[in-house]
């Protein structure tokens, strides 16, 4: 795959990138990548592998321990939790709640989408109406209502952010599909009487995966944000289990005293969400690059 | 010939004014605006009734006995379905009277005045301080693209992107108030008060809300003026002409790139008010979003119907304004040649 890629710009006698340019081009891909396993093998690993203690029931006499304490790297929460354990099994929710919402939306969404575009005419309009009304409504509050609704849990959590997800999803494919519509490819497989769940399998589907992967990773790092946001108004992961939006609203009180509490579970989900936005760049780049 | 020109005279500029492909075209997205209006009271309805314990109960306390629920009911008017009881509140809602809160006994249309005047003074810094600061800085990066402004651009733009706006805020706070002591933590002081104090009061939670709103258009607009400046014929027939590269930038690229801004800043909007309703919390300011969240709190279902409908409208209207600025914007449109 690779050399069939890279000979034919060689034989075209096109300029060749700069060696530079393309070490760079792959350092976009793969420092983000690495930093993204790295957080997903911490949080889903780390706690079976290291010797960390559990993120609840820590001892009260305990409590806030500076960092690098013995056998509490991070330190330790107003509860006597180790704050390092609490950010590892948070990550987990929080991924969780971020592939949950991204299968969910890009799965729904991404259908509704391409097949609006592929009838057109009133399924589309009415789909992309219903739509715009769910855009028009501002996404917290119905996450509120939702959570408020269902009572605050993982499921909760995936489920009102989903209400979000759906139609940006639906939006981005319908407009790649809409682009594919008049290829010629589209017209051979029509003329061909291929069912239209074949075309939209077979050959809509890998053509609009591009665009919908990246927007997936752009929404995987807002979609942290905002499960982040849940907890942080309490709406989301219930405490005392860990999220790292509900670690830093109870930072938040002693946010003068001990701002380390707030700035630990911060830096893991700017990281975080950081590696997503910057894979989503790169992966856009190289493939619009083509 | 003369009776034709007197009739048209005749008949007036209203005739005229409607005539034009601007005012057809603003008419149009008015009428389609009232659907999504009216479907997003709906879904607001919806999405309220879903919250569940109901108003009575709220209202009486655990220890109500159930006939005391059942007569609460019947004053607050729940025991009609709720289509009579939607099509009642929207008979109410367009004459601006959103009904009177179960829990205080107060109106909510003038809480909701309060609250909003709040969020649009700090919603509006925000946004034009983004604005403001985005345009040059999306100009200059895309001026040389690749060059060290435009990488430095990236990077700044890039940590907004990715930094949530409750940390931004938590860290802004962190640094002004408890460190430099500099600026209020919490606390809002009305405009009518002090000028100086108001600004004061908003200018950290205008920075939690404004930076991220700063890097998103930043980049935007930057690629797309690189776009517009590396495939538009009338990019290279201005260069071949010899007009100065800044010209070109500004007055050739940057109109035609406005467009796209415009869409996505009212796009935003919806997103934008879910994040007033979290930094308002912290800052402890007292806007809509805070009204809101002490209404869920409380159960008031009339303060979080009305809340949810007014945010839903501001959204729908900035879409509106956003789409109706970019046709009347647009000359195509305004010369009717499309």
């Amino acid at each position: 795959m690779a050399i069939a890629e890279a000979t034919p710009s060689v034989v075209a006698g096109a300029p060749l990138e700069p060696p530079a340019r393309t070490w760079l081009r792959r350092l976009g891909i793969i420092v983000p990548a690495a930093l993204i396993a790295l957080v997903v093998l911490a949080c889903f690993l780390g706690p079976l592998v290291l010797p960390i203690p559990e993120p609840t029931g820590g001892n009260i006499l305990e409590a806030y321990l500076p960092a690098f304490s013995p056998g509490h790297i991070l330190g330790t929460d107003p509860n006597g939790n180790d704050i390092l354990s609490r950010i590892l099994y948070g990550g987990r929710n929080s991924l969780i709640v971020a592939v949950g919402v991204t299968v969910v939306g890009q799965t729904i969404g991404g259908t509704f989408g391409a097949l609006s575009a592929y009838f057109g005419g009133a399924a589309d309009t009415l789909i992309m109406r219903v739509f715009d009304v769910f855009i028009a409504f501002p996404a917290l509050v119905l996450i509120i209502a939702v959570a408020q609704s269902l009572g605050p849990s993982v499921t909760t959590a995936i489920l009102a952010l989903s209400f979000f997800g759906i139609p940006a999803v639906a939006r981005v494919s319908r407009a790649a599909t809409l682009s594919l519509r008049e290829q010629p490819f589209m017209t051979a497989a029509k003329l061909c009487g291929t069912p239209w769940w074949r075309v939209l399998l077979r050959h809509i589907a890998p053509n609009i995966a591009p665009q919908l992967i990246t927007f997936a990773m752009l929404g995987m790092g807002l979609i942290i944000v905002l499960e982040g946001a849940l907890s942080f108004l309490g709406l989301g992961i219930p405490p005392p289990a860990p999220s790292w939006g509900n670690m830093i609203a109870e930072g938040q009180a002693s946010l003068s005293a001990t701002p380390m509490l707030v700035i630990w579970p911060s830096l893991a989900l700017f990281i975080t969400v950081l590696s997503f936005n910057l894979l989503g760049e790169s992966l856009r780049s190289l493939w619009s690059a083509r | 010939m003369t009776a034709v020109a007197e009739r048209q005279g005749y008949r007036g500029a209203w005739t005229q004014a409607l005539r034009s492909p601007v005012s057809r075209l603003v008419v149009k997205r008015l009428l389609l605006a009232i659907p999504i209006m009216l479907g997003v009271t709906i879904l607001s309805f919806w999405v309220v009734s879903l919250i569940p314990g109901n108003a009575a109960q709220a209202l009486l306390g655990p220890e109500a006995t159930p006939d005391q629920i059942h007569t609460m009911e019947l004053q607050l008017g729940l025991d009609k379905p709720a289509y009579e009881r939607y099509l009642d509140w929207l008979g109410h809602a367009v004459r601006g009277d959103l009904g009177t809160s179960p829990v205080s006994g107060q109106p909510v249309t003038p809480q909701l005045i309060d609250g909003l005047a709040v969020t649009s003074e700090l919603l509006g810094l925000a946004l034009i301080g983004a604005l403001v600061l985005a345009v040059p800085v999306a100009l200059g990066a895309a001026h040389r693209p690749g060059g060290l402004f435009d990488r430095l651009s990236i990077f700044v733009s890039m940590i907004g992107l990715s930094v949530a706006n409750y940390v931004l805020a938590l860290v802004l706070v962190l640094v002004f108030s408890v460190k430099l002591a500099m600026l209020p933590a919490i606390g809002f002081v009305p405009l009518s008060e002090s000028v100086s104090g108001n600004l004061k009061s908003l200018i950290l939670p205008a920075i939690a809300i404004g930076f991220p709103l700063f890097s998103i258009y930043t980049r935007f607009l930057r690629g797309d003026l690189v776009d517009q400046q590396q495939s538009q014929d009338y990019v290279v027939t201005a260069q071949a002409k010899g007009v100065d590269p800044w010209r070109v930038l500004v007055r050739h690229t940057l109109r035609n790139s406005s467009f796209g801004l415009i869409a996505v800043v009212g796009l935003n909007l919806g997103v934008l008010i879910g994040v007033t309703v979290i930094i308002e919390q912290i800052f402890a300011l007292p806007g809509l979003g805070r009204l809101l969240l002490q209404a869920v709190s409380a159960r008031d279902m009339v303060v979080i119907q009305a809340c949810v409908v007014v945010f839903a409208v501001v959204t729908v209207l900035g879409n509106l304004a956003a789409d109706l600025l970019q046709t009347v914007l647009d000359p195509r449109i305004r010369y009717g040649d499309r």
